[in-house]
Order: structure tokens, then C-alpha cells, then sequence
């Protein structure tokens, strides 16, 4: 009995195994479809976003390059990225190129936002050619400014504790673990800054503040010759 | 991505004003930037070709000739450019490191002549990019074993030395059978007595009629038992003074008689011995009978006069991953299909599969596509298995016999190689013969003058190859080139064959860790795993000292270079920056 069972128990596995290998050879020769995941190969397109940056003349007129200068930061950027266009995370990937030992994302996240002007996700190459204007042919104020407008995480016109420490992170994050000294918690230095304890810094109080201070107006004047 | 890198640091540096409010302390005085000139556009003409870039382009990589100053040397006045009289082909892949930072290796140049022309301008062939580094690796390797093969071919074709011992005349002559007519007729008896020996195992067991006095059929063997006996004997006594010969020639016995040979040999001669030694007891001459299966080995003692059977084993000796791959899935599948055809079958009357082992020779057959038909599925799920079995069983088998074929063709046209290589020295000599007839004069003189001073500074002297060889057996490789560089004084080849050698022997040089330019010490995070390709300056992992040392610096300068650049490069810096200090010494060290 027991030998009868076993048999009928073999050939309904046997009936089964045809049945899947018939289904499996009609899937692959086309006369059936029974997979459910989609066939993702047509969802890729070609990205052919591109862009033109608007003339020399313009771009002259709108930063304190000079032709040959502007002439020189477009081939440079051109070359790197080639679409006109740099997204987040190749300008991470660039910027942490110069920085190997730490960390260097955060810092060019909060890079990235204040170059990309007007927040659509992607730097071109006027942006950054305004950007590096105000940051090397800029007055002490206006770099100022622009410090500012990148502290301001979230673009309110104030900085606070949080963003400050955010920053101050983010910096000693590029510096990576092997310091010396090791690198621990700093007292945040907002204090310094903050004149009326409000908790947050204005623009007002910020540029006050740096321009009080002997070392970062002498700093403010580092990189002029870079380009 | 260097290149890329590169350009945009000024943005970084200026981005850097970002830190400048939370900063501690006081900012350190930025390095002075040498003046740059405004940024021009360069001619380079490479043998006639005009290549135009940015000067800002070449000065990306400032340790490479390009990059550098040393590029001065080349400026030639008339015409307000830089001339290279050097292969504009491989020269347009060079220029487009600098302008892309990906360096290409295209698949059609020789290998040898891309390696000089990176060698030339000052560029490691490490940061080849991913796309062609293992093509590079590839051909590499390829032309340094062909190199090699070429050099032990040789060293084992050259004269004989004169004054070698008994001892090493007989490995050289047991080795190599046809450096002496001795040697050869040597190798023809071994083999002739191999194939008697071996035939007569054969027909000794052959049925060779009745007897009058016994009923049933004689082996060859047992009738004439005392002339296989003669036989076998001479041929152990010849077996065995080989060996013993082997064994005292050999430089190293130890290694000789751990090597597969000896053991073969050995094996194939104890049989006999073992049978002298032993009575005729019963109980023994049974192990006796078995001792004389070993007695087949002596067929491999052919693999000696064989090239073919070595290749066959050294194929398999280097197919055994695959070799293990394909047991191990037939394996596999036999347990499983004798399983299941032991269970399908089990329900049928007088069923041959008694048991899963019994199944197992069903499986082995049934896979193998052999088919006896001694066993036999009769149920129609057992048949449904069966050809379920005996399908899976062609593709198993068939999976891995193509990268055994291909591993067997490879080294068997590597086998091939070297004697088509013999067949063309003649023909190579003759050409050589032909490129020195015609030496200009004063170039010669020069060299040989150089070649003086070379002996001079050293205090050694070039020898020619005889006098050499006699005086010490180890061939180094500096001598042995400094001597053809002597013979073939008057050819550019022996300079090239002395760079060839050096190429070949080192693998990379160290760099010096240098200059305080920010550029050369980026490090492109992209491959953390091999440090050597990542930054240009950074010191190689691999710091293999170079084979060659010093003295061998000038004649190379003088092959690649006009004599003009000897002068003024190999003796030390006139120049005091500090990377054309090291450019020179990168330069020179080839």
C-alpha cells in the first residue's frame, strides 16, 4: 500500500515539473508572459538636459571677471561637466576630492545651497561664476554676505544655535579622525556674535561682529590672486 | 578625474573664505605663486604633426616633462615651438591625459614602443584608466613572458662553456639531448626500450595457444616465460643506470628526487626489484600480481620525449579549478538523480536499483551519455527522470570543457612560439648584422668614449661574452647587456636592448614625494584599494629598487634623447627648483 502511495506521490511531482518546464519554454518563446516586473530597460532615457550659459558680454557685465578670466572658468567647467549643469551630488563628489582624509559632504551641501541661487537643484555656470565673483573680486561686505547667506541654513535672514553648530560640524567633519589634537566639542561661537542674547544672529550683528575682528578682515583678504 | 579636479580648486580655495568668520586662528600666508605667464596656447610638433593645447593644460601635471620646465629643452627658436622628434601617434593618447586626465592604452601600438613614449614624457603607466588597464596589464605580461622565454632560450642555446665539470655536462647533456651527439643517442636508446618494455606488458598477456600438456590457453606470457624475463631485465638494467646517472648529475638531489619524474621512474623500476627480493609464497604474489599493474607507468616516461604529453599535463595541472568545479557539480547531480530514480523506481517488479549506491552507476552512465542499458527505468516516472538525467548531464559536462580547451590551446601555442622564435633568430641576426653596418662615425666614437667613462667611473670593466661566461657561471643582466652594448657598440639596438632588459626586470620606481603645489598631492578618492595609481607624486606601494643602478643612467639618455639633452641632464641639476630636481632623477632612472 504504502509502495502504491509513494509511486502516485512521484508521479504527481513528475506531472507538476513537465507542467512548469512546458510554462517555462511557451515564457520563453514569447507566447506567453506571466512575469510581473516591468521591463525597466524602456524607462531609461537619455538625460539631454543641457544648458547654454547666457553670453560673455552679459556675464561680464554681472561679475568683476574679466573676458579672459571668464573665458578660462568656463573651459574649466565645461570640461568637467560637460551638460553646463552640476547636481548635488557631483559637487559633492568634487569638493570631496580636495579633502580626502574626513568627510566633506555636509560642508559642500551647505556650499551647494548657497550657490545655487535660485534653489532648482542644480548649479550652472552662471551661478557659480557670480558666486566666485562676490567670493575673489567681492568688497569685504559683500563677502561678508555671502558667509552670511551660507551659515543661514535655511535662508531666513537668521542664524541660529543650531545652524551655527551645524556649520561649525560640518567643518571639523572635513578635518576627518586622525587630528592632533582630536578634535572635540566646540563651545559654540555664536556667543561672541549674538550682541542682544536673542539666541539668533542678524546680518546686522554678524558683519559688526566680523568686522571688529582683527583676523578674519585680514583672512577676508587671503584668496584674492587665485584666480 | 584629475584634470577635472584640478580646475576647479581655485574654487575650492575661494570657497574656502566660507570658514573664515569661525576660524580660531589666524590663516597662514598663502604659497607664492610663481608668475605665471599669461595663458598662451603651445605648439607642440611632434615629428611634423602640430599639436596645440593651453599652457595651463600641460602645467596641470607639473612632474611630467610637459608639465615642467624640462619642456624648454625642446623649444626650438626658429619656428617659436616645441619640437619632439618622437611618435605622433602614441603622442596624441599622451596629450590627452593631459587634457582629459584619463589615460588610454590604444590596442594597436606594441606595447614596448607605448611604454618608452610614457617613459619619455614622464608619465607612470599606473593611472591608465579603468577601461584599459587590464588590456595594458595583459599585453604586459604577454611580452615579458615572451621576453623571458626568449632569454632562457638564451642562455640555453648560447656555446657551451668550456670548463664545465662531469657532473654538469651530464645534467646539460641528460636535459637538453641535443647539445651533444652523445646526449642524442642516449635519448634514442631510453626511448626505444621504453616502447619494448612497454609492448611486451602488452603481449605478454596475450592467449598464445595450448600446450599439449595443459587444457586451457597460455598467455604469451607464461609460455615463454624465461624470454620476457630476459627482456624485462635489460630493460630495468638500462631504466635503472639512467636513473642512477640522473640522480648523481643532478645539481640538486634533494629537489631531483622530489620532482614527478624521478618518482615515475622509480615507480616503474620497483616492480621488478620487488620481485626478486620476494619467494614465491602465495599470499604475497597475490600483492605481487598487483605490483605489476605499476609496471604501465613506465609509459610516461615518454613525457620526457614528449612536449605534447607535458603541455597535456601542465594543462591539467592548470585547469584543476575547473577540473574540481566539474567533479563537484557531477557529484552533485549523481546523488541527486540516484535518489530520486531509486524512489521512482522502487514500486516496479525485479527492479535492477536495488539501492542508491546501485543507482548511482545508472546515473554515471545514463549522464555521460554511455547508455549500456544494464539498468533500466521501466516505470514511466523513472523514464521521465531518466531523460531529465541524462538531459542536465550533456550540459554539466559540457560547461567547463571549453575553459580546458582554451587553456590548453594557450599554452600550447606558447609552446609553439618557441620554436617558431628559433626558427627566426637566423633571420633577426641577419637584420641586426644589417642596421650595424653603417654607423655614422662620430656618433660611435661618442659612445665609445661614453662607454669609457663609464667603465672609468665604475672601475669595472665590459668584457666580451666568452671571457665573461668563463670567469663566472651567474649571468647577471647588467653585465650581459653592458657586454652587447660593447659588441653592438655601433647600434642604437644595444642601447634599446639594454632599456628592454631594465624595463623588464623592474616593475616600478619609487617616486619622490615632492613639491609643496597642492595639485600633486590630491589624492582621487575613486580607488582607494590600489594607492600606486591614485596621485601622481604619492610614493608608489610597490617601491621595488631598481634592478639596475646607477652607471646605466647615461646611455639610456643618449638612445632617447638628441646628445644635446646628455649633457646637461646627466650631470645633476643646473636648475634649482625642486621638482625639476626630481624630474631629473625620475627621467634618468628608466
Amino acid at each position: 500500500m504504502s509502495v502504491r502511495w509513494e509511486t502516485e506521490g512521484l508521479q504527481t511531482v513528475g506531472i507538476v515539473c513537465l507542467v512548469i518546464m512546458f510554462l517555462k519554454l511557451m515564457h520563453l518563446l514569447g507566447l506567453i508572459d506571466i512575469t510581473e516586473t516591468d521591463n525597466s530597460d524602456s524607462d531609461l532615457e537619455l538625460s539631454t538636459v543641457r544648458h547654454q550659459p547666457e553670453g560673455l558680454d552679459q556675464l561680464q557685465a554681472q561679475t568683476k571677471f574679466t573676458r579672459k578670466e571668464l573665458q578660462s572658468l568656463y573651459r574649466g567647467f565645461k570640461n568637467e561637466c560637460p551638460s553646463g549643469l552640476v547636481d548635488e551630488e557631483t559637487f559633492k563628489t568634487i569638493y570631496s576630492q580636495f579633502f580626502p582624509q574626513g568627510d566633506a559632504t555636509t560642508y559642500a551641501h551647505f556650499l551647494f545651497n548657497a550657490f545655487d541661487i535660485d534653489r532648482n537643484g542644480s548649479i550652472r555656470f552662471e551661478d557659480f561664476v557670480i558666486g566666485l565673483s562676490v567670493l575673489l573680486r567681492g568688497s569685504v561686505t559683500e563677502k561678508l554676505n555671502w558667509a552670511f547667506n551660507l551659515y543661514d541654513i535655511n535662508k531666513d535672514g537668521y542664524i541660529t544655535k543650531e545652524e551655527m553648530l551645524a556649520i561649525m560640524k560640518s567643518i571639523y567633519d572635513m578635518m576627518g579622525r586622525y587630528t592632533y589634537p582630536c578634535v572635540r566639542d566646540e563651545a559654540p561661537s555664536e556667543h561672541k556674535m549674538d550682541k542682544n542674547r536673542d539666541g539668533v544672529v542678524t546680518i546686522e550683528e554678524f558683519i559688526e561682529t566680523c568686522q571688529k575682528d582683527e583676523n578674519i578682515m585680514n583672512s577676508m583678504q587671503l584668496f584674492e590672486n587665485v584666480i | 578625474m584629475a584634470a577635472g579636479v584640478a580646475a576647479w580648486l581655485p574654487f575650492a580655495r575661494a570657497a574656502a573664505i566660507g570658514w573664515m568668520p569661525v576660524a580660531s586662528t589666524p590663516m597662514p600666508i598663502p604659497p607664492q605663486e610663481k608668475t605665471k605667464g599669461k595663458d598662451g596656447l603651445i605648439i607642440l610638433n611632434v615629428s611634423g604633426t602640430k599639436f596645440q593645447t593651453w599652457r595651463t593644460t600641460l602645467e596641470r601635471y607639473p612632474d611630467t616633462l610637459l608639465g615642467s620646465t624640462e619642456r624648454d629643452f625642446f623649444f626650438h627658436e626658429e619656428t617659436n615651438e616645441y619640437f619632439f622628434d618622437r611618435d605622433p601617434d602614441i603622442f596624441r593618447h599622451i596629450l590627452n591625459f593631459f587634457r582629459t586626465g584619463k589615460l588610454h592604452y590604444p590596442r594597436q601600438e606594441c606595447i614596448a614602443a607605448y611604454d618608452e613614449e610614457l617613459a619619455f614624457f614622464g608619465i607612470i603607466p599606473e593611472i591608465i584608466g579603468d577601461c584599459c588597464y587590464e588590456e595594458y596589464k595583459d599585453r604586459r605580461r604577454e611580452n615579458a613572458e615572451r621576453l623571458q622565454d626568449d632569454e632562457e632560450m638564451d642562455m640555453s642555446n648560447d656555446a657551451p662553456p668550456v670548463n664545465l665539470t662531469y657532473r654538469e655536462f651530464l645534467w646539460r647533456a641528460f636535459e637538453n639531448p641535443h647539445t651533444s651527439t652523445l646526449a642524442l643517442v642516449f635519448y634514442y636508446v631510453t626511448g626505444f626500450f621504453i616502447a619494448i618494455s612497454v609492448m611486451a606488458n602488452v603481449v605478454e598477456t596475450v592467449p598464445c595457444g595450448v600446450l599439449p600438456n595443459r587444457s586451457k590457453e597460455m598467455s604469451c606470457g607464461d609460455r615463454y616465460a624465461l624470454a620476457f624475463f630476459c627482456l624485462d631485465t635489460a630493460c630495468v638494467m638500462i631504466f635503472t643506470v639512467e636513473y642512477l646517472l640522473r640522480l648523481i648529475a643532478a645539481p640538486s638531489r634533494y629537489k631531483f628526487m622530489k620532482s614527478v619524474m624521478s618518482v615515475i621512474d622509480v615507480v616503474a623500476i620497483m616492480p621488478y626489484y620487488i620481485g626478486l627480493v620476494m619467494t614465491d609464497n602465495d599470499q604475497v604474489s597475490g600483492a605481487f600480481v598487483t605490483l605489476r599493474v605499476f609496471r604501465v607507468f613506465r609509459i610516461f616516461k615518454f613525457s620526457r620525449h614528449s612536449a605534447g604529453l607535458r603541455i597535456l599535463g601542465y594543462t591539467l595541472k592548470s585547469c584543476a579549478s575547473e577540473l574540481g568545479f566539474l567533479l563537484f557539480s557531477l557529484t552533485m547531480a549523481i546523488i541527486i538523480f540516484a535518489t530520486v530514480m531509486f524512489y521512482a523506481e522502487k514500486g516496479s517488479t525485479a527492479s535492477k536499483f536495488t539501492s542508491i549506491p546501485a543507482a548511482f552507476w545508472y546515473t554515471i552512465v545514463t549522464m555521460t551519455t554511455l547508455g549500456y542499458g544494464d539498468m533500466v527505468p521501466k516505470t514511466i516516472v523513472g523514464k521521465v527522470f531518466g531523460s531529465i538525467c541524462s538531459l542536465s548531464g550533456v550540459l554539466v559536462i559540457a560547461l567547463p570543457v571549453p575553459v580546458i580547451v582554451s587553456n590548453f590551446s594557450r599554452i600550447y601555442h606558447q609552446s609553439q612560439r618557441a620554436e617558431k622564435r628559433r626558427a627566426q633568430r637566423a633571420s633577426k641576426e641577419a637584420g641586426r648584422a644589417l642596421v650595424a653596418k653603417a654607423p655614422s662615425p662620430p656618433f660611435e666614437s661618442q659612445h665609445n668614449h661614453l662607454l669609457h667613462c663609464l667603465e672609468k667611473t665604475t672601475n669595472h670593466e665590459f668584457v666580451d661574452e666568452q671571457t665573461f661566461q668563463a670567469n663566472c657561471m651567474e649571468i647577471s643582466v647588467m653585465n650581459k647587456s653592458g657586454s652587447r652594448a660593447s659588441s653592438l657598440s655601433s647600434s642604437p639596438h644595444g642601447l634599446s636592448s639594454c632599456c628592454s632588459r631594465r624595463h623588464r626586470k623592474k616593475s616600478s620606481f619609487s617616486l619622490p614625494s615632492t613639491n609643496n603645489q597642492e595639485l600633486s598631492t590630491i589624492q582621487i578618492r575613486e580607488r582607494p584599494v590600489v594607492n600606486s595609481r591614485s596621485s601622481l607624486n604619492a610614493k608608489l606601494d610597490e617601491t621595488v629598487p631598481l634592478k639596475c643602478d646607477k652607471p646605466y643612467i647615461t646611455p639610456s639618455m643618449v638612445s632617447l634623447s638628441a646628445p644635446v639633452v646628455t649633457s646637461s641632464d646627466g650631470h645633476g641639476s643646473t636648475t634649482t627648483t625642486a621638482y625639476s630636481q626630481s624630474n631629473i632623477v625620475r627621467v634618468s632612472a628608466l
